[in-house]
């Protein structure tokens, strides 16, 4: 049940933007351009209405319970807190810098997905992010994100 | 004549010391990406797409050619010792490369497998070689109203090929083209869907989209399914057998595989949008369906491991055909592809063999050189990439996500574009979990502004009409084309015949 719940969950998370896609086109660009041509809106339109139309079709096939449904993974969990440390990884980004970030993500997940592996994890958590620094910053001369209050090097 | 003089232009531009240094290392990357479960090649490519910034333009995009082409011999080790395909294309090679594994015949196994890879990459080159200008001299007659079928077909092919529900493959389509209409629409100026933000104007980059829906969508996919507890454990030791290379009577038995998986293979890599996991899923059928012995499939039969494997490498240099003649990728990875080649400056079309050769050639050559360096890579490295397998996918999948999000970040210096390679991530992860297509949005969204565009251009020739498809000849002969695949592929999932999602 909760398999369905989920899906049908994402459907109409699919289908409201679809719907404000479709909206938008529809009441903001025009479908023909000042000079008489296809404007901004036709595309859209034709895309927004294809998909809104598909996307009910199928929340409505799927809440009708057609569809073989298969038990949430146990795992399920873990996908989520990796998802999780993911974001925060990337609001930290901003925050502490690239480097920081990267020790304390790779610190979390290795805590959480490798357990009891303490010195390991802590050698992971340090090399990669220095290797990454070193190639991206030092070697390639990306931008890594600097942070708030920049490191030294 | 003119083949061979263009070929040795070609030669003499990938020979160069650096850029043989970036074919090495793109080779030896693709390996690496092949091996890693759930982390493809256009992930890949999408993520060292910054690394090539300070390259020349030739060296780079030889550099990330050979990641595509090298991830299709990478992902057959996996596949062989494991049971795990590292690629979608390398599905097939379960099939019969574990059970050979099983019983004692790993080394057998991943030398024929490697034999095998390079056969079928090496004809594939030397068609490109031959068709290639042919194919730029016909396609420099195309217009709006062909360019406009040609994404339609390749997107359409796709989705009744590979996805496991056309409606579900279709709405990812239509995902990818609404998200490929935002931005500034270039015909008035007007901008839509940008939220008037300054960020959104130049349109959704469609790097960080890739990197999210093939590199974390996959990954949060691969710890959902418990991946992460699965150890090497099941590993096959090669190294245990008496006999590592394979008999004279391997080779005999399987020497029409590998011309069939080869020719195969090619044919569909150039139709946009069939790509080499429906070449190799369709090469072992043939090879079982010409078998003198079909009840030894699915047992260990090494025609079972050859077909597909010369049929995926063979996809993925006939998937170059559309890519260099037309500019039209025929999957996600030939989609990133493209845009590293635009981001360089070259317009992959009709007219890139003519103006730039000595790139055109270039990449053509460095390919031959390619799959000789990856046979060898593949029969005398097998021990370094053993260790890489056995790696914890409890450590990788952090690693991993650490390259996504500081590759994305670096493309163009965009927290913005970082968090959307986050949410893309997620919307990746129920894709696959749901049976919808990552690669049909990723494919529609490089595709989207060529498809409104050359739309908007035919019905304004037409003035309206959709008439402007059937009373071109060219334009007719595509959408007959486009009938025939879609038709055929249609019937064999009537007739239970249909591939499974990847």
């Amino acid at each position: 049940m909760g398999g369905r719940l989920l899906r049908a969950g994402f459907l109409l998370a699919l289908l409201f933007g679809a719907s404000w896609y479709a909206w938008t086109a529809f009441t903001e660009l025009s479908y023909l351009s000042s000079a008489g041509r296809l404007g901004p809106g036709f595309f859209p339109r034709v895309i927004g209405a294809s998909l809104v139309a598909l996307l009910a079709y199928s929340v409505f096939v799927d809440l009708q319970g057609d569809w073989p449904e298969s038990a949430i993974s146990p795992y399920w969990r873990t996908a989520a807190v990796l998802a999780l440390l993911c974001a925060v990884f990337v609001g930290l980004l901003d925050l502490v810098g690239g480097v920081l970030a990267m020790v304390a993500f790779m610190a979390g997940s290795l805590w959480f997905l490798n357990r009891g592996r303490t010195l390991q994890n802590a050698l992971v958590a340090i090399l990669l992010p220095l290797a990454m620094y070193l190639v991206f910053s030092v070697w390639l001369k990306a931008t890594l994100p600097r942070g708030l209050i920049p490191l030294p090097f | 004549m003119e083949v061979l003089n263009h070929l040795l232009l070609g030669l003499s531009v990938a020979l160069t010391p650096i850029n043989l240094a970036y074919l090495f290392a793109g080779v030896m990357i693709g390996m690496i990406v092949g091996i890693i479960p759930g982390f493809g090649p256009a992930a890949g490519i999408a993520i060292l797409l910054p690394i090539t910034f300070g390259m020349e333009p030739t060296g780079a995009v030889i550099m990330l050619a050979a990641i595509y082409y090298g991830s299709m011999y990478g992902g057959t080790i996996t596949s062989i010792l494991l049971n795990t395909p590292g690629e979608s294309s390398t599905v097939a090679s379960t099939f019969d490369g574990y059970p050979l594994a099983q019983q004692g015949r790993a080394g057998p196994a991943l030398v024929m497998q490697a034999v095998a890879s390079f056969v079928g990459g090496t004809i594939g080159v030397i068609l490109i070689t031959v068709l290639a200008p042919l194919f730029s001299q016909v396609t420099r007659s195309f217009g709006p109203p062909e360019f406009f079928l040609l994404v339609m077909m390749g997107l359409a092919t796709l989705i009744v090929m590979i996805g496991g529900n056309w409606r579900y493959g279709l709405i990812s389509a239509l995902i990818g083209f609404a998200l490929g209409t935002v931005g500034v629409d270039l015909e008035t100026g007007q901008t839509r869907f940008t939220f008037k933000s300054a960020e959104m104007i130049g349109g959704i980059d469609f790097i960080p989209i890739a990197i999210g829906v093939f590199g974390l969508g996959e990954l949060y996919y691969a710890l959902y399914v418990g991946l992460h507890l699965k150890g090497s454990g099941g590993i096959v030791r090669y190294d245990k057998e008496q006999r590592f290379w394979p008999t004279a009577r391997d080779f005999i038995e399987t020497k029409f595989s590998l011309v069939r998986g080869s020719l195969l293979g090619f044919a569909i890599g150039v139709i946009p949008g069939a790509g080499a996991t429906v070449a190799s899923l369709m090469a072992y059928s043939v090879e079982k369906s010409a078998s003198p012995t079909p009840e030894k499939f699915g047992k260990g039969a090494m025609a079972g491991l050859v077909g597909p494997e010369a049929a995926n490498n063979a996809a993925s240099s006939g998937a170059m055909v559309p890519l260099l003649t037309l500019g039209i990728p025929g999957s996600a990875s030939t989609a990133v592809l493209l845009a590293a080649f635009v981001l360089w400056g070259l317009t992959p079309g009709p007219l890139l063999m003519a103006q730039k050769p000595e790139f055109a050639w270039g990449l053509i050559a460095s390919m031959y050189l390619g799959n000789v360096a990856l046979l060898a890579l593949n029969i005398f490295a097998i021990p370094l990439f053993v260790l890489m397998i056995k790696l914890p996918y409890r450590i990788l999948a952090p690693a991993v996500i650490l390259v996504c999000t500081i590759g994305t970040y670096s493309v163009s210096g965009s927290i913005v574009e970082t968090w959307l390679m986050f949410a893309a991530g997620l919307v990746g992860f129920f894709m696959r979990l749901y049976g919808f297509s990552p690669a049909a949005l990723v494919l529609a969204l490089v595709l989207g502004p060529l498809a409104e565009q050359s739309l908007r251009q035919t019905l304004t020739i037409s003035g309206g009409s959709f008439g402007i498809f059937v009373d071109r000849p060219m334009s007719l002969s595509i959408l007959i084309f486009t009938a025939a695949i879609v038709g055929g592929g249609l019937l064999m999932r009537r007739a239970g015949r249909g591939f499974k999602p990847q």
